[in-house]
């Protein structure tokens, strides 16, 4: 997408092999590489990439972490969990020599001197192997460890790009737990590393089906005209999991549904569905219209929370038919957690072209089943014809599947066959999997190659990042209130949520769309 | 696991085609879903060629969902005869355990029954999809020029040539019937995608531009029969790297100029093995190298000093297999213009 990187590259013997901006020979360098994230994402995404030819050969992944390893016994770890989470089966003869490309480095994130032996490792690499200088380091530690890796990294010199090569840091979320925190993190980050070094990676902008929306909207003619408050009557984003905390208590316990999912995920997904036209494909162009989304939302007064946010948390019930314990019954949780497990909301842009259109967002754990939809609900047909002094026809609604069974449909009027004039909505359906018969790659596998080519577009800017804490700042504060603060309510494990879910659209005379 | 066969269904006649595939669908068993991309017709007039193109679409709609028309036309036959089945292919999709199906309906054409390909094709393409003709085999005349007006990408093997020119000639001619509307897909440069992707990663990063201004020589080796293969190849470097041929063949080397007057030899050997074996470039005392790994399926690149041992990596290789050619050139969007610029680069060696 980013036309920049696309520039520059000036290697003609790439024209027409792929639409791409060619990802760089670089050494990875992971921090925190002994953790769950590396092993059943990113080096699973590295081998894949390599498996499929798209990792450049002279990439080499240098772990780093505090436990005492050889290079030998951390490529051996890797190798049983990417054969265990590998979207495809791991060769041992691709895995041999990728494996000789990945090293650990064993050291305490705060110890300055490791840094510098890193630096020399990675100088020694760079003439061995043919990475030329180039660095991608990737925050994979808790955020907590940020502050001594960044300022170590610049201490041994690691942050700033030599003559023709560069030094990136990705940054896992969570990118703060509130606004202030968010700048705090962003501080400490910009120290190091400027923000065009910088990637923050959200990896709901890696799935495929969220890229698509950007061509839906911009490559189709037929939905621009009807994409704004005059033939749109809502929008419903739903993000629905059947797991719990699943082994996250200790997080999920300072976070809740409203930091985990909305602050980003949801707002992300928002921000493609609702942005303007960019005046082009630069990363920066596209980040321009989605931060103007964000700025936009209608900020609440308190009370005003109270009437438009709903915060649940589930209770007993079952999931599937198997009984599943409360949110407070669960492992190494507060007996009496206020944490929210679900959250709906009503939002409103207020901007020129979605002023009055509601926005429905609803996420929630231990939800009947799992996916993530955005659904855009058109106004009704005018009732003068099929529908003239009865019952309303359904809406025309078109449905963009995140995940899973990654595809689009949409719903219309039909007369049923007969010689009646009966009418029925039916549903025109799209589905990736059906119509491409090739795997889409992982999210991580995409977000690493674009970090690799310098094409910020799927990472999230600065701005974009403390301005939808800013908005989420408001609702966790209210919550957070010791008197009169909106309620908690309950729902049952396998249920859509607490009644006060639907009564947020039952008010409006709507409802949530069956999922 | 044997290999799955497809047949190529149930006899049908002309006029119920249409009425016949209906069936197919409320009669086949289970939760099926047809899908579709394109149209893919695909013309031969090898005698078993009906049989053994409907498993080369049984296998490409695994990866891609098309309404498929297979054809057989023997122009010679004496005797008029039309016969027509239809079939479909269907895969469990990679998402979970839905059955994905494609259409197939198949032709025989006989005498002069031939002519009516171009009637046989605009009465049974899926509406709305664009139509790629692959053709397999040889152009000859008559060429329908109303047949050429629909077609939107015409796929062809130039390795199955005897005459080169000639053959392009006709393509061309096709395309100028079209307006230069077709997109024109040569398999035998399908098959040098991975080997052209892996020569092209060694020159990424710009501090290695500098090579292409001292390329001295390239060597490639092609498997017998596969001399075309090879010329293409060094078409596409010609043509990327605007070298100008210098001499022709001689006893399979040859040179190029480049645009500074410096002479880049090629060395084109035959040698057992996949049609493009061993490439190597070499520039400023660097051996930039791809060469198929002992594995078979995979390609083994390195860089570094001429005759020294370098660090080497390995790469997916490309098949040969014809279902999986289609298959990639299938995913494949847009124009082939670098396909072009290396085809006029190396023309008159082909």
């Amino acid at each position: 997408m980013n036309r920049a990187a696309e520039a520059e590259e000036r290697n003609p013997l790439r024209e027409g092999l792929s639409a791409r901006a060619a990802p760089q020979p670089c050494a990875v360098v992971i921090f925190g590489a002994t953790g769950d994230l590396t092993h059943r994402k990113l080096i699973p995404a590295l081998y894949n990439l390599a498996a499929d030819g798209e990792l450049p050969p002279a990439t080499v992944v240098i772990g780093f972490a505090r436990r005492e390893k050889k290079d030998d016994d951390f490529r051996n770890e890797l190798e049983e969990t990417t054969k265990k989470f590998s979207r495809q089966p791991v060769r041992d003869e691709v895995w041999k020599t990728f494996a000789q490309s990945v090293f650990y480095h064993q050291c305490e994130f705060e110890d300055e001197a490791g840094y510098k032996t890193l630096a020399q490792q990675l100088d020694k690499i760079d003439k061995e192997r043919g990475t030329r200088g180039n660095r991608l380091f990737y925050l994979a530690a808790a955020p907590d460890q940020f502050e001594p890796i960044l300022k170590n990294l610049k201490a041994a010199g690691l942050s700033e790009a030599r003559s023709g090569s560069w030094s990136r840091v990705i940054v896992e979320k969570p990118f703060g737990s509130d606004l202030d925190s968010a700048r705090e993190l962003n501080r400490i980050v910009r120290n190091s590393f400027s923000e065009e070094q910088t990637y923050r990676i959200d990896h709901f902008l890696g799935k495929e089906t969220a890229q698509n929306i950007l061509v839906l909207r911009f490559a189709n003619a037929i939905f621009g005209p009807l994409w704004n408050r005059h033939y749109v009557d809502h929008i419903q984003i739903t993000a629905a999991e059947t797991l719990g905390v699943e082994g996250r208590a200790g997080y999920y316990e300072t976070a809740g549904a409203l930091r985990d999912m909305v602050q980003n995920h949801l707002l992300q997904l928002l921000c493609l569905v609702a942005m303007e036209p960019p005046v082009d494909l630069e990363a920066n162009s596209i980040r321009d219209e989605k931060v103007k989304v964000v700025r936009s939302l209608r900020r609440y007064s308190r009370d005003d929370i109270a009437t438009n946010v709903v915060r649940g948390q589930y209770g007993e019930g079952a999931i599937n038919g198997k009984p599943a314990p409360g949110y407070r019954a669960e492992k190494n949780i507060n007996p009496k957690s206020m944490i929210d497990t679900f959250v709906a909301l009503r939002l409103f842009i207020d901007d020129w072209r979605w002023f009055g259109v509601p926005i429905y967002m609803r996420v929630g754990k231990r939800l009947p089943k799992s996916g993530t939809e955005i659904s855009v609900h058109f106004k009704h047909a005018p009732a003068v014809l099929f529908n003239k002094g009865g019952e309303a026809l359904d809406q025309n609604v078109l449905v963009i599947r995140i995940q899973p069974d990654e595809g689009i449909s949409l719903r219309m009027q039909a007369k049923m066959p007969g010689t009646h004039f009966r009418i029925q909505p039916v549903k025109m359906d799209f589905h990736y999997g059906t119509s491409f018969g090739k795997a889409s790659p992982e999210a991580y596998e995409r977000l690493l190659l674009d970090a690799m080519s310098g094409d910020p577009t799927l990472f999230a800017r600065r701005d974009e990042v403390e301005q939808a804490w800013a908005f989420i700042d408001t609702i966790e504060d209210a919550w957070a209130a010791k008197e009169n603060a909106p309620e908690l309510f309950f729902y049952p494990a396998g249920s859509w949520g607490p009644e006060a879910a639907d009564d947020l659209l039952a008010r409006d005379g709507r409802a949530w769309r069956r999922f | 696991m044997p290999a799955e066969t497809y047949s190529l269904g149930a006899p049908v006649e002309l006029g119920k085609i249409d009425k016949e595939l209906k069936k197919l669908w409320q009669e086949g068993e289970g939760a099926m879903t047809r899908a579709s991309l394109v149209n893919l017709a695909v013309y031969s007039e090898e005698s078993g060629s009906l049989e053994k193109n409907t498993q080369l679409v049984g296998k490409i709609t695994e990866d891609h969902a098309c309404r498929a028309l297979v054809i057989y036309s023997d122009r010679a036959a004496k005797e008029d005869r039309v016969e027509a089945w239809v079939s479909a292919h269907c895969h469990v999709a990679h998402t979970g355990s839905k059955q994905v199906c494609s259409e197939q309906l198949s032709f025989r054409l006989e005498g002069p029954c031939a002519k009516l390909l171009p009637s046989i094709v605009f009465s049974h393409v899926d509406s709305d999809l664009p139509l790629y003709l692959w053709w397999q085999g040889e152009f000859h005349e008559p060429m329908n020029p109303q047949l050429w007006a629909w077609v939107d990408r015409v796929i062809y093997d130039s390795h199955d040539w005897r005459n080169f020119d000639e053959q392009m000639r006709f393509v061309e001619a096709a395309q100028r019937e079209a307006r230069q509307r077709i997109v024109l897909c040569d398999l035998n440069w399908t098959r040098l995608d991975r080997i052209r992707f892996a020569l092209a990663q060694f020159f990424d990063h710009p501090a290695s531009h500098h090579h292409f201004n001292s390329i001295e020589s390239v060597d490639v080796k092609f498997a017998p029969g596969f001399k075309s293969t090879a010329i293409l190849l060094v078409g596409w470097l010609a043509a990327q790297l605007k070298w100008k041929t210098d001499q022709p063949t001689m006893n399979g080397s040859c040179r190029f100029l480049a645009a500074d007057n410096r002479k880049i030899d090629v060395e084109l050997r035959q040698q057992d093995g996949p049609p493009v074996g061993a490439v190597a470039i070499r520039s400023a005392g660097i051996e930039f190298k791809v060469a198929p790994a002992e594995c078979g399926d995979l390609l083994e690149i390195s860089r570094g000093q001429a005759g020294e041992p370098a660090n080497s990596q390995l790469m997916p290789a490309q098949s040969y297999d014809l279902a999986d050619l289609m298959t990639q050139e299938l995913l494949r969007g847009g124009a082939h213009r670098v396909y072009l610029r290396a085809l006029n680069c190396v023309r008159q060696l082909l």
